[in-house]
C-alpha cells in the first residue's frame, strides 16, 4: 500500500481511539467510535481477495448495525436527561440498547458470530489490530457508563461468551480462529466484573492484549495460520516451540505465569460480592479454553507431527522478518505473576 | 413519552428489524441502514427543538454526514463484493465459514 495512505490510516484509527477515550460528550465519542470503523475497513482490505472482501462486509455491517444502536441509546438519554456527558445513563432502555451496541462492537455472546469469520479472512497482523486495538473503545465507554448497566444482561451475555468461547474453539485447525474464540471467552471474563470492580475489567483487558500481541507476532514470525503449519516449528525456529507454548499456557490461565493474574483478581472479587455459583462455573469453563491451548501446546512444542522426510531436513536460515517487541512480550506475558501487588496499586 | 416520538421509534424498530432478516440482496441492508440512520436523525431533531437547546442544533447535521461516510463505505463493499460475484447476493459471502 502507498506509504501515504497506509500512515493516513494508521493515524486514523489511532486517534479514533483516543478520541473515544478522552472525550465527555457523547457525539464525539461516537465520531471516534465512526471513525474507527471507516478507518480499519481499508487496513483489511489490503489486498482484495474475495475474503478479505467478505470478512470487511461482515464486520461493516455489525458495526454499522451498533453504531445506530448507540446513537438510539444517546438519544433517548438525550430525551430523558437533557445532557451530551458520558456518565451514567438515565433509563433503563438506554442503558439495555447501548449495553447490546457495545456488546455487538466487542465480540461478546450472543452477537459473537462475526468475529471467527472476519478474523478469519484478514492476514495475521490486521487481525492483531481487530483482536487487541479495537476492544480498547467500546471497553472505555463501557467502564464509564459502568454504575447503569443491567446486572442480568451483563452476566448473561459474559457467561455465555465464556461458554462460547470454550466451546466454539474446540473443533478449530486454523489458528485465527482459535485466536478469535479465545478473544470472545476473554471478553467474556471482562465484563464479568465490569460491574463490581471496573479496575479489574482494565487489568485484565491490559493482561490480555500483551498475551494476544505476543501470541499472534509468534504466529507471524512463519506466517503459521494453520495448526499443521505450527506443528513444523521445531524444524525453522524451535526456540519459537518454547516461546509459543508458555504463551498458550499464559493464555490458559496456568499459575505461574501472567495469565492467571487477571482470573484470579477476578474470581476474588465476585466471591467478596457473595457470588459463588457464577465464579465456580467460569473457573470450570475455562478448562475447555485450556485444552484447545494445550492442544496446540502438544503438538508445537511436545511432540513431533508425523511429517515427510523432506520437512523434517530444512536448513535454518536466520530470520528476516523484525520481531517488533517479542522479547519483551514474551517475558511480559510469562512472568509478570510476581508483581501482582503493582497492578493492584497502579489500578 | 409522546406519540410522536413513539412513531419514529416504530421506523427505527422496522429498520432495525429490516436490516436483520434480509432475504437475499445486501443493498436491502444497507438500505434499512440508512433508514435506521434517517430515523434516529428526526427524533434528534424533533428532541433538540422542542427542548429548545439551540447549542445542539448542529447534533443532526454532524450524525448526517458521518451516515453518509458510513454509506459510501458500505457501497464501496457492494461494489467489491459484485465484482467478484456479479451479484450481491448474500448467499455468495460463504468463503469463512467455521
Amino acid at each position: 500500500m502507498n506509504p501515504f495512505i497506509s500512515i493516513m490510516l494508521l493515524s486514523t484509527l489511532v486517534l479514533s481511539t483516543m478520541i473515544v477515550t478522552i472525550s465527555s460528550h457523547w457525539l464525539f465519542a461516537w465520531i471516534g467510535l465512526e471513525m474507527n470503523m471507516m478507518a480499519i475497513i481499508p487496513i483489511m482490505m489490503k489486498k482484495p481477495t474475495p475474503r478479505a472482501t467478505e470478512a470487511s462486509t461482515k464486520y461493516f455491517l455489525t458495526q454499522a448495525t451498533a453504531s445506530a444502536l448507540l446513537m438510539l441509546a444517546i438519544i433517548i438519554n438525550l430525551m430523558y436527561s437533557s445532557q451530551w456527558t458520558i456518565m451514567k445513563l438515565f433509563n433503563p432502555t438506554a442503558s439495555i440498547l447501548m449495553t447490546m451496541a457495545l456488546a455487538i462492537k466487542l465480540g461478546l455472546a450472543p452477537f459473537h458470530f462475526w468475529v471467527p469469520e472476519v478474523t478469519q479472512g484478514i492476514p495475521l497482523t490486521t487481525g492483531l489490530i481487530l483482536l487487541t486495538w479495537q476492544k480498547l473503545a467500546p471497553i472505555s465507554i463501557l467502564y464509564q457508563i459502568s454504575p447503569s448497566i443491567n446486572l442480568h444482561l451483563m452476566i448473561t451475555m459474559s457467561f455465555l461468551s465464556i461458554l462460547i468461547g470454550g466451546w466454539g474453539g474446540l473443533n478449530q485447525t486454523q489458528l485465527r480462529k482459535i485466536m478469535a474464540y479465545s478473544s470472545i471467552a476473554h471478553m467474556g471474563w471482562m465484563t464479568t466484573i465490569l460491574l463490581y470492580n471496573p479496575s479489574l475489567t482494565m487489568l485484565n483487558l491490559l493482561i490480555y492484549i500483551i498475551m494476544t500481541f505476543t501470541m499472534f507476532t509468534l504466529l507471524a514470525q512463519n506466517s503459521t495460520t494453520t495448526t499443521l503449519l505450527l506443528s513444523q516449528t521445531w524444524n525453522t525456529m524451535p526456540i519459537m516451540t518454547t516461546f509459543t507454548m508458555l504463551t498458550l499456557l499464559s493464555m490458559g490461565g496456568l499459575p505461574p505465569l501472567t495469565g492467571f493474574m487477571p482470573k484470579w483478581m477476578i474470581i476474588q472479587e465476585l466471591t467478596k460480592n457473595e457470588s459463588l455459583l457464577l465464579p465456580t462455573l467460569m473457573a470450570i469453563t475455562a478448562l475447555l479454553n485450556l485444552y484447545f491451548y494445550m492442544r496446540l501446546a502438544y503438538s508445537t512444542a511436545l511432540t513431533l507431527f508425523p511429517s515427510t522426510n523432506n520437512m523434517k531436513m530444512k536448513w535454518q536460515f536466520y530470520p528476516t522478518k523484525q520481531m517488533t517487541l517479542l522479547p519483551t512480550a514474551i517475558v511480559l506475558s510469562t512472568m509478570l505473576l510476581p508483581l501482582t501487588p503493582m497492578f493492584f496499586i497502579l489500578l | 413519552m409522546s406519540l410522536v416520538h413513539i412513531n419514529i421509534l416504530m421506523a427505527f424498530t422496522m429498520s432495525l428489524t429490516g436490516l436483520l432478516m434480509y432475504r437475499s440482496h445486501l443493498m436491502s441492508a444497507l438500505l434499512c441502514l440508512e433508514g435506521m440512520v434517517l430515523s434516529l436523525f428526526i427524533l434528534a431533531t424533533l428532541t433538540i427543538l422542542n427542548s429548545h437547546f439551540t447549542l445542539a442544533n448542529m447534533m443532526p447535521i454532524i450524525l448526517l454526514v458521518f451516515a453518509a461516510c458510513e454509506a459510501a463505505i458500505g457501497l464501496a463493499l457492494l461494489i467489491m463484493i459484485s465484482n467478484t460475484y456479479g451479484t450481491d447476493y448474500v448467499q455468495n459471502l460463504n468463503l469463512l465459514q467455521c
